[in-house]
């Protein structure tokens, strides 16, 4: 009954951590991957390191005490932002020794750390319960699935012309247009959550989806053998369609929860009468 | 045991938004954070229309969803279920603003005030709230246990009790112990028929609304 | 260590306070309202007050306060001009309105127009003399004043209920009797926004045990949303309603079913009608008649033994009719009615079909609001007040304020006053009561002002209309002596006349009598009529033409810019002043104790503001006024006389006293006047207030009127008929044609005429095609903002911005829809006069035909208020003659069109 209001509190910034850290933990999990398979993983490693503190760091920007930052770690019993950031203390060095060592199993803790920051940001969305169009169960497949759709797709960089990262890449990009689309659809079910779903369908969400689709395109074409550069120019534009849908979700499909009033007050009572009584 | 619940009466509310300005001034919160709020909601098609008030804020959840996100631990939760929040642990993540289904928090970036950029002598006079840190209403807090010291009961003692309770001009707004098969909160909810916000969110509100008086 | 006092106060910044309230103080700072809990007990809104009194912290701390005096450089004035105010001393300031004063005192109090030369105006409702410490004394010690400008009286305030509940039952305002009452018909009052903190919690207390309201209004205000039921009804049609539920009273329900002895011992239902309209006398006392059954003739209405005929027609063998300048007509065998069937005859068309038709409401729910009425009137049932035994008759019947002031406003007052006496529930438990009186005194004791009159009725105290005293020239700027015979001529009788024809005649006035030349000096005190009256740019441009403005002025605002001295008056919190509280008052203060209180200083004025108090008692000094200041002050005008039974704290009358000594006498001499032992003004600084109990059975008129063995002056109304042909003869023969049309509403039993066409025809009149402002334009109050003086206070535009329609022009969807419009849209409101932007609310809860836009802002001066960009309704609605009913008031109506407009400058799109 009441107006859904839009989020105002959680911006761009806000976004960028779900952006840049879903796709730093892809390219970890990617990059660790990688690792066991022998193929280059090293500076990978490292970016998908940087990307999760760059992420945080505008987190960081954004709090409105940055100077008692360390504070977030006091609640891992409930909280899985507290969590993230637990994982991202954990996933940080070990990406960084992974990095500078080169050794694969670092590369595999890593990778294993980094699914777990992933699952948190997931989760963080999952457990906000004011905002209905995160907390719909299917969008936490459709953020895991992102974040290694992001991450594999970046790894091109490092390797355009590997078919089995090329492959995983394409792969991880029609599970999340998969997943994204689940949820686009589950969004359209649940009651009261057409603002969230408009936010998709406009010209942004269009564009976002677009990308996504045509970087699906130019995956499958390098993977027919067209030239390198074609596969890792679809792997950044999966990693820009993923920012799309992520900004969108974070900043424009954030609305909060309607009150419906389960009884209308009833003031004042009593039957009709005739005049003729 | 003891559970402090707010009880608005929705047939006597009028939407005056006396509750707000006196929630405002007494907390000197900054202009735009409202801890009580009255919200003026419409339903039905004309000519057929309802209009109703319903007060709003902190719920004050058995299981607050802002408890349970918060990363700081600077949301607690009393044994007298009173949800709180410590300003000098909150870090102004603003997950809990996420978390609330009930849109009772806020947080405020940069210090404001009524008139703009200089605060006026009763604004400078008390420490602002909820700048840079999440906040909301919590129940008056310090009256309930200012006025438990000197032997006074919520909801009965006006200095105990909370502020928009006290300015409640029709009587809609009462405050008490849900526990208390005694005070005035019990005898309410037995005699009337009440909900509460989103209970299929699962969070306990504490915070029921009468419609009507209890079938006979 | 904060030193920390919760200082004594009162809120009576509306007419339906006064409320109160403890200012907390930490370390000299005013930091928050509270609210006065210790009167929880003695209150009736258990020592609440209201969402405004929470504005008055900011209001003393506002940084666009003006601090010193200021005097106005530059001589032109206008809106565009920039008055160059420039600060100087209280002593340059005081000196030069005194030597003004001392020269218009030499020179007469009167012009050659004979009008005061002296002015005043202040704002709603009489509030401001609850701010003004002991200016009425200097007031009184002036002599005649002209209190005709006004702010918004006639057309803002419920003035047909004012003149006609006064005359009928001592009902200056009317109200339900809500903690009886069981069924309650409001047109278009909104008590829960306006009615204030009594009638929003007697009114909650009502709901919750059952009390039913029927809310009929064009838009779902809060009033209807915590009603039972909301019935929408055209603009301007509820005359018709009500007429309906007389007819559907008279005609579809048993006639045992209505208060019939009532009926015949407390009314003139059973007076006899001549052929001429008026009642038959009897010819030799002159005594109106009645049909005796018992003995089957007509006596008269005095007769002890006789047992009266309700109704029917007969034929009287002999009697008089006493018609207007006392002509007397001889009748022989003349054929009569009872007043009670010409009522019957002449509201038979009147059915609820009929009524449908106009009012836009199911016939079906007119009798079934009729129905439901008189199923709960409780007709012939008692109830036990202070152990008296009185009837008990839980119905009423509630006006709004639109419903209650211009064309049909006398129709809706009569017919409303006439459900209650059908039923026998006029000023009883349950039913409509008067609250108070203003044009009949003592102002603090209603029951004492009824003494007997003409015909078996109470003294009504017209304004002369017999060749030789009426007041062939005015006497007021806005005639009312001269206009208005029901307004008669007390202290508040000019502010309750034809107010804005005052700022009428200022640009236009009347060939037939002198110019009126603008007032030497104007005094203004919280009032803003630039906002707050109707064509705000032509009031504007009159107030331009005042030759010296005084303005007790808080910030700067749209009236104090025409301004030639600016004093800064201590605000709310700043100063001292004693009340009397309780009783009965206003709009719902029906108390069970009366008394007084204290507004003590909780803080020090702040800059160079000075206390009201002192202001006043350095005018009369500078004035000459010294001694009858100070004799007037003895005499009561600071709220009780100084000296009585036994008591005498009376000033001596030859020095200046300050403030606390004025007070502490005053103090003493109120508490001594209650029965009470003194209490000082120490004492009221600590304990805020002082009463005594206030017999319940006193809320009620009824008894009195069977005590005296007077009855109420109703159905019929020969008076009026009487005065109206005077008045017209009057007129006539100054060769004033102009107030014809309001001559026309001297009916002697109202009848419907095609209300809302008069403004149809008045958009012709302008030259206008109707066609082209297809929608009615109303506006509605907001609690935050009641009395429009707050409208510079942050914290009430942040919790007034949660009631929908706030600032906003409030339309219904599926106009909106046909217009383009979505909610949040920038509109333009256009009358003939003008339009107003604002933005658009839209919602279900209105009519399709009608658009409401709340409030009175549209502010370009005033400091907050002018970055609000909130349309008004008065920017855009004229000042008409054709638009003024014969009380001399208008209501807030104005046909307008609607369309999306561009933001202005700075703001936000949709």
């Amino acid at each position: 009954m009441t107006p859904r209001t839009r989020q105002r509190h959680w911006d761009w910034r806000a976004a960028g951590n779900f952006t840049a850290g879903g796709a730093g933990s892809g390219l970890i999990v990617t990059s660790a991957l990688a690792a066991q398979a022998g193929a280059a993983f090293r500076l990978p490693l490292l970016t998908g390191a940087l990307l999760i503190a760059g992420g945080l760091s505008l987190v960081w920007l954004e709090i409105g005490r940055p100077w008692r930052a360390l504070n977030v770690f006091f609640h891992p019993a409930t909280s899985w932002m507290t969590r993230e950031g637990l994982l991202a203390l954990l996933v940080l060095p070990l990406a960084l020794a992974g990095a500078a060592t080169g050794a694969p199993g670092l590369a595999l803790a890593a990778g294993l750390a980094a699914a777990g920051f992933l699952f948190c940001q997931a989760q963080i969305l999952r457990a906000a319960r004011g905002i209905p169009a995160w907390r719909q169960p299917e969008l936490v497949p459709a953020i895991l699935a992102a974040g290694l759709a992001e991450g594999s797709g970046l790894y091109l960089l490092a390797a355009p012309a590997g078919r089995v990262w090329l492959l995983l890449a394409l792969a991880a990009g029609l599970v999340r247009a998969g997943a994204w689309w689940r949820y686009q659809q589950a969004l359209a079910g649940a009651p009261g959550a057409g603002a969230s779903r408009a936010a998709f369908g406009g010209l942004s969400g269009r564009l976002a989806w677009a990308a996504q689709a045509f970087s699906l395109g130019l995956l499958a074409l390098a993977l027919a053998s067209a030239p390198a550069a074609l596969g890792a120019a679809g792997g950044v534009l999966a990693a820009l369609a993923g920012a799309g849908l992520k900004t969108l979700l974070i900043t424009r499909a954030g609305f909060t929860r309607a009150v419906v009033l389960p009884a209308f007050p009833v003031r004042g009572g009593g039957g009709h009468a005739h005049l003729g009584r | 045991m003891t559970r402090y619940v707010m009880v608005a009466d929705l047939r006597r509310c009028v939407g005056c938004q006396t509750c707000t300005a006196a929630c405002k001034e007494g907390n000197n919160t900054p202009p735009g954070v409202q801890w009580r709020r009255v919200l003026d909601l419409e339903s039905g098609t004309y000519p057929e229309v309802r209009r109703v008030f319903l007060p709003t804020g902190c719920q004050h959840c058995d299981h607050p969803p802002c408890l349970e996100v918060c990363p700081s631990t600077a949301t607690r939760q009393r044994a007298d279920g009173i949800v709180t929040i410590d300003e000098d642990l909150c870090i102004g993540c603003g997950y809990c603003l996420m978390a609330c289904p009930y849109e009772a928090r806020a947080l405020t970036a940069a210090p404001a005030f009524a008139f703009g950029a200089t605060p006026t002598a009763a604004e400078a006079a008390r420490r602002p709230v909820g700048i840079g840190v999440a906040s909301k209403c919590d129940f008056c807090v310090g009256r309930i246990d200012a006025g438990r010291a000197r032997g006074l009961t919520p909801g009965r003692d006006p200095e105990a009790t909370p502020l928009c309770v006290n300015s409640c001009i029709s009587g809609a707004l009462r405050f008490g112990d849900l526990d208390d098969p005694h005070g005035p909160v019990a005898a309410l909810l037995a005699e009337h028929q009440w909900f509460r916000l989103h209970e299929d969110q699962r969070t306990g509100p504490g915070f029921y609304y009468l419609w009507d008086a209890a079938p006979p | 260590m904060t030193v920390t006092s919760t200082i004594p106060s009162y809120c009576y910044n509306c007419v339906a306070g006064p409320d109160l309230m403890r200012v907390r103080v930490e370390d000299g700072v005013a930091v928050r309202i509270e609210p006065d809990l210790s009167a929880a007990a003695i209150h009736p809104g258990l020592g609440r007050v209201c969402v405004k009194a929470f504005g008055l912290i900011q209001k003393t701390d506002n940084p666009h306060r003006v601090l010193t005096p200021m005097r106005r450089t530059n001589p032109r004035k206008g809106r565009d001009q920039d008055p160059g105010f420039v600060p100087i001393s209280w002593d340059e300031a005081l000196d030069t309105i005194a030597a003004r004063l001392t020269d218009i005192r030499a020179r007469g109090l009167l012009d050659e127009a004979g009008l005061p030369r002296l002015a005043a105006t202040f704002g709603h409702g009489g509030t401001p003399q609850s701010y003004m410490g002991t200016f009425p004394a200097f007031l009184a010690a002036w002599g005649p004043i002209d209190y005709s400008f006004g702010s918004g009286q006639g057309v803002k305030c419920v003035h047909s209920e004012h003149l006609y509940g006064e005359f009928w039952h001592r009902g200056f305002t009317v109200t339900a009797d809500t903690v009886h009452t069981r069924y309650l018909i409001s047109c278009g009052n909104n008590a829960e926004v306006s009615g204030g903190v009594c009638a929003v919690r007697r009114g909650a207390d009502a709901r919750a045990r059952g009390m039913k309201r029927i809310q009929i209004e064009p838009h779902l205000s809060p009033t209807a949303a915590a009603a039972a039921e909301w019935v929408p009804i055209k603009p301007k049609t509820d005359a018709a309603f009500l007429l309906a539920l007389v007819h559907a009273l008279l005609f579809e329900a048993p006639r045992a079913r209505l208060d019939v002895p009532f009926l015949l011992a407390r009314t003139a239902s059973p007076y006899l009608v001549g052929p001429d309209g008026l009642y038959l006398r009897d010819p030799d006392t002159g005594a109106p008649l009645l049909w005796d059954e018992t003995a089957a003739r007509a006596v008269a209405h005095d007769t002890a033994a006789a047992r009266p005929a309700l109704e029917g027609s007969f034929t009287v063998p002999a009697a008089i009719t006493r018609g207007p300048d006392g002509e007397i007509t001889s009748w022989h065998d003349v054929p009569a009615r009872t007043a009670f069937t010409v009522m019957a005859d002449t509201l038979h068309p009147c059915t609820p079909d009929w009524a449908g038709a106009i009012c836009d409401i199911p016939p079906a729910t007119i009798r079934r609001i009729a129905a439901d009425y008189l199923d709960h009137a409780c007709v012939g049932e008692t109830i036990t007040i202070d152990g008296q035994s009185l009837p008990f008759r839980p119905v009423a019947v509630t006006l709004g304020k639109t419903v209650n002031n211009g064309w049909g406003a006398y129709e809706c007052c009569w017919a409303r006053t006439m459900l209650a006496v059908l039923v026998g529930a006029l000023e009883v438990p349950g039913g409509t009561l008067g609250t108070t009186v203003r044009l009949n005194k003592p102002h603090e004791n209603r029951l004492a002002s009824v003494t007997p009159g003409e015909d078996g009725f109470m003294a009504a105290h017209f304004n002369a209309t017999d060749r030789q005293d009426w007041a062939a020239r005015p006497t007021g700027r806005n005639a009312h002596r001269s206009l208005v015979p029901i307004v008669g001529n007390s202290p508040w009788a000019q502010a309750l006349g034809p107010t804005h024809l005052a700022w009428m005649f200022a640009e236009d006035p009347p060939a037939e009598w002198p110019d009126p030349p603008p007032p030497e000096l104007w005094f203004a005190f919280r009032t803003n009529p630039a906002i707050s009256f109707w064509d705000t740019a032509r009031i504007t441009r009159a107030m331009a033409r005042m030759k010296f403005i005084v303005a007790f002025a808080y910030t700067m605002d749209e009236t104090n810019h025409m301004a030639d001295i600016l004093l800064p008056d201590a605000t709310d919190l700043e100063s001292t002043q004693l009340i009397r509280i309780g009783g009965t008052k206003y709009v719902e203060q029906h108390w069970d104790h009366q008394g007084f209180a204290l507004r003590a200083a909780a803080v020090a004025p702040r800059g160079q503001a000075r206390d009201f108090t002192w202001i006043a008692t350095e005018l009369a000094r500078r004035a000459g006024l010294l001694e009858r200041y100070n004799a007037a002050l003895n005499r009561g005008a600071a709220g009780a006389p100084l000296a009585g039974d036994g008591f005498d704290f009376s000033l001596p009358l030859d020095r200046a006293h300050d403030p606390d000594s004025i007070w502490n006498a005053v103090c003493q001499a109120a508490t001594a006047g209650l029965g009470v032992p003194p209490r000082d003004l120490a004492w009221f600084r600590e304990h805020g207030h002082c009463v005594v109990p206030f017999p319940r059975q006193d809320w009620y008129l009824t008894p009195t009127m069977a005590r005296l063995g007077l009855r109420y002056e109703l159905p019929y109304q020969e008076r009026l008929l009487r005065v109206g042909q005077e008045l017209g003869r009057r007129l006539h023969e100054h060769g004033i044609r102009w107030w014809d049309r309001q001559l026309g509403e001297y009916m002697p039993i109202p009848q419907w005429h095609d209300v809302p066409a008069r403004w149809e025809a008045a958009l012709s009149a302008a030259g206008a095609d109707p066609a082209d402002y297809p929608l009615w334009g109303i506006t509605t109050k907001l609690m935050p903002y009641t009395t429009g003086n707050n409208a510079g206070i942050p914290l009430m535009a942040e919790v007034g911005a949660n009631l929908r329609g706030t600032g906003a022009v409030i339309v219904n969807a599926a106009t909106a829809a046909r217009l383009g419009i979505v909610n949040g849209d920038w509109v333009e409101v256009r009358s003939v006069i003008g339009a107003t932007v604002g933005r658009a609310a839209v919602v279900q809860g209105c009519r399709p035909d009608t658009i409401v836009i709340p409030g009175q802002f549209d502010h370009w001066k005033t400091p907050v208020a002018k970055d609000l960009h909130h349309a008004s309704l008065n920017t855009i609605t004229p000042i008409s003659l054709d638009l003024t009913d014969a009380t001399g008031s208008g209501a807030d109506v104005v046909r307008v069109s609607l369309r999306r407009a561009s933001a202005p400058a700075g703001q936000e799109a949709a």
